[in-house]
């Protein structure tokens, strides 16, 4: 659905259902310059599942107009908002990458909704090369496309995908390309600049749930295990993939994410 | 560890690995129909399509899955989907963007049954399509009308061996927000990839060069993920609710896959056009070689274009690589490794002299086929067209001198040794 939200039209995948602000609100944060799309099969899953379900594109991706958010915590307030706008009060939020650097900071400012955080493919700090930083200001188109290779395992290499006929790298690659240019610059800068996850983590009271990639080259294991390592009782699990968990191992990942919905229940 | 693989690694690689539990190195061959649920949920929600994976192999298989998913990483594209057939392809597209009072534009120097899709089943749908010539770009602008919803030609035009300028075409279709559409059969990926020089969508016969051994029938579509469906008043097959999957927009929901979605869930739900996994498991091994198979392709095509040339029974040769080629200098720019192995050439004598010439080779196959690792021949005068006069050809590009040649890899010394056993008969012929 397109909502008119700070003056912008902005998308908001519901996964094929519509949303119910009296059910329980799965809310999936993308990450770098990614959009709802990284959710494909996540989305429908969970919203046939029972959930409601909302996939934001934030400011100046996928289908949402507007410009890009400056900072973590910038885009932390926009979905503060728009949570606030669409009357949610029973908020699980999945982010993926960026999405939960957005999730550590939105913790400190929408605690009275939130129920839960999962981290996906997550860290406290998600440092970016100043070559990747400074090529995605001069060349995002380029930039996005090394991070599609980077970001898969062996199965982008090898074109392996569990939706037949689709491929990680063709299909990576274009997803990122539907944002305006300048968004690609704006959410490796936030990442890079974004020094207060230890704190902020440090403050998670509600239950969290962990899904790390085994052959992550985004944000490496090792840097994985020590950030859940700050949060008290986070469930821990570790698949064998990369970066792109969501598109990579949807059925493993949508399993772990589901058991886990249940036990909050 | 990501590797980005090379294109001669991902003929032998793309959409495979060894699976933990046999450690089948080939490609098995899931010769089944359906797949059995672990749970009623899984089947809901492969029904609903919340995630990936097989129910029925009219929809989707393994094995065909493989050779989608390897296509999709030669043409760099989003994603892929293999049928029954190239035509079964073309109709696949056609169908899943068009609907009653759509039009279409495309080139009028294509292969026949491209032709008869366009001109005589699809009007009978209220699809009609105007045809232009392939090689005029400003034509093509001009006969697009608000409500075209593709451009069609074929890379290498057949029989005619026209070159679409497809970065010229590209950009006006890019202007207009129209998908082009190209069948890149004679090409194939090794000689050109069209989604780099801004095509959108790709349909393949695989029968020919990519599967290459003559021995099973199939068709592909290739989504270049780069085509903006979101105008839902122009694309409402697309971009807006479908009757099924709960309403559900394709575009919305997979954006750069949101072709290959619709055709899938639409198209091979409906019509049916699904190939056997056998069939993909042959066109698979032919793709492993298609670099090298390639390669010698045009080797050949090269020397056989300079014994023909220069043969003294040979009235004309006509080939893109050929600098008296009208398309010379747009093949040069855009297939610069060489512009496929079809050679169009006329012998002294017309008709009968084709005839004779077909009748007395025997290394070279005398068929109705092009692409086999096999060199074949047709002299579409004295078969194909032989109901037609010698002026009722001519105005469809042909003579009826003209044979076609689809230059395999057999030794090049052979090859020529076939042909002048036919040049001597149709030498006799003439005296």
């Amino acid at each position: 659905m397109i909502i008119s939200f700070k003056d912008a039209d902005t998308y908001i995948g519901t996964g094929g259902k519509s949303l119910d602000n009296t059910k329980r609100t799965l809310c999936f944060l993308h990450g770098s310059g990614q959009n709802h799309l990284s959710f494909i099969q996540q989305a429908r899953f969970f919203a046939y599942k029972g959930y409601s379900v909302i996939v934001p594109d934030m400011p100046a991706h996928g289908f949402s107009d507007g410009n890009p958010c400056k900072s973590i915590k910038e885009n932390a307030e926009w979905i503060n908002d728009l949570l606030v706008k669409l009357n949610l009060k029973d908020v699980v939020i999945i982010g993926h990458s960026q999405g939960c650097l957005v999730a550590l900071e939105l913790n400190r400012i929408f605690k009275s909704f939130l129920k839960s955080i999962i981290f996906v493919a997550g860290s406290n700090i998600i440092p970016v090369n100043q070559f990747l930083l400074d090529l995605s200001e001069e060349n995002p188109q380029k930039a996005s496309e090394m991070m599609v290779t980077w970001g898969h395992g062996i199965d982008g290499d090898m074109s392996i995908n569990k939706w037949p006929g689709h491929s990680h790298y063709g299909e990576g690659n274009n997803i990122m390309c539907m944002n305006k240019p300048t968004a690609l610059k704006y959410d490796l800068n936030s990442c890079n600049d974004y020094l207060d996850g230890i704190n902020a983590a440090k403050k998670i009271k509600v239950p969290t749930l962990a899904v790390l990639a085994k052959n992550d080259q985004m944000t490496p294991l090792k840097s994985g295990l020590k950030f859940v390592e700050l949060i008290k009782n986070c469930e821990t699990h570790v698949l064998d993939c990369g970066h792109f968990l969501p598109s990579e191992r949807p059925m493993e990942l949508n399993s772990i994410i589901n058991s886990f919905l249940l036990k909050l229940e | 560890m990501s590797e980005n693989y090379k294109f001669d690694t991902l003929s032998l690689h793309a959409g495979h690995i060894p699976d933990k539990e046999t450690g089948s190195r080939a490609v098995p061959i899931y010769q089944t129909t359906s797949y059995v649920f672990n749970s009623t949920e899984e089947a809901a929600s492969l029904y609903n399509m919340e995630v990936g994976g097989h129910l029925y192999t009219r929809i989707s298989n393994p094995t065909v899955a493989a050779l989608e998913q390897r296509l999709a990483a030669l043409e760099g594209g989003a994603s892929a989907l293999a049928c029954s057939s190239g035509m079964a392809a073309m109709h696949l597209v056609v169908s899943a963007i068009c609907s009653n009072g759509d039009h279409i534009v495309a080139s009028s120097k294509m292969y026949g049954a491209n032709i008869n899709l366009l001109q005589h089943t699809m009007p009978r749908f209220g699809v009609k399509t105007d045809f232009v010539n392939p090689n005029d770009p400003d034509a093509i602008e001009r006969a697009i009308k608000p409500n075209t919803k593709l451009v069609f030609g074929e890379v290498i035009g057949n029989p005619g061996l026209d070159i679409m300028d497809v970065p010229e075409i590209a950009k006006i279709c890019n202007s207009k927000n129209i998908p082009l559409v190209l069948d890149a059969t004679f090409n194939t990926p090794y000689l050109m990839q069209p989604f780099k020089h801004g095509a959108n969508i790709i349909v393949h016969s695989l029968t020919k060069w990519l599967g290459g051994h003559g021995i099973a029938i199939g068709g592909a579509i290739v989504n270049g993920g780069n085509f903006d469906w979101g105008d839902k008043d122009k694309f409402p097959t697309i971009s807006g609710r479908h009757f099924a999957l709960g309403g559900i927009s394709f575009w919305e929901e997979f954006g750069p896959s949101a072709l290959i979605a619709k055709i899938r869930a639409e198209g091979m739900y409906n019509f049916g056009p699904s190939l056997s996994p056998t069939n993909a498991f042959h066109l698979m091994q032919g793709i492993e070689t298609l670099p090298l198979r390639m390669k010698k392709h045009i080797e050949n095509t090269h020397s056989i274009l300079d014994f023909l040339v220069n043969h003294e029974m040979v009235e004309w040769v006509k080939h893109p690589d050929l600098e008296t080629h009208p398309d010379h200098q747009v093949a040069k720019r855009i297939l610069p490794k060489g512009s496929g192995s079809i050679v169009a050439f006329g012998i002294k004598g017309g008709r009968e002299a084709g005839k004779a010439f077909i009748e007395s080779v025997q290394l070279a196959s005398h068929l109705a086929n092009v692409g086999d690792a096999k060199t074949l021949l047709i002299h579409p005068g004295s078969t194909t067209h032989s109901h037609l006069s010698s002026e009722a050809m001519k105005e469809g590009g042909l003579t009826d001198d003209m044979i076609r040649l689809s230059v395999g890899l057999e030794d090049i010394n052979d090859i020529t040794k076939d042909f002048e056993r036919g040049f001597k008969a149709v030498k006799k012929l003439n005296k």
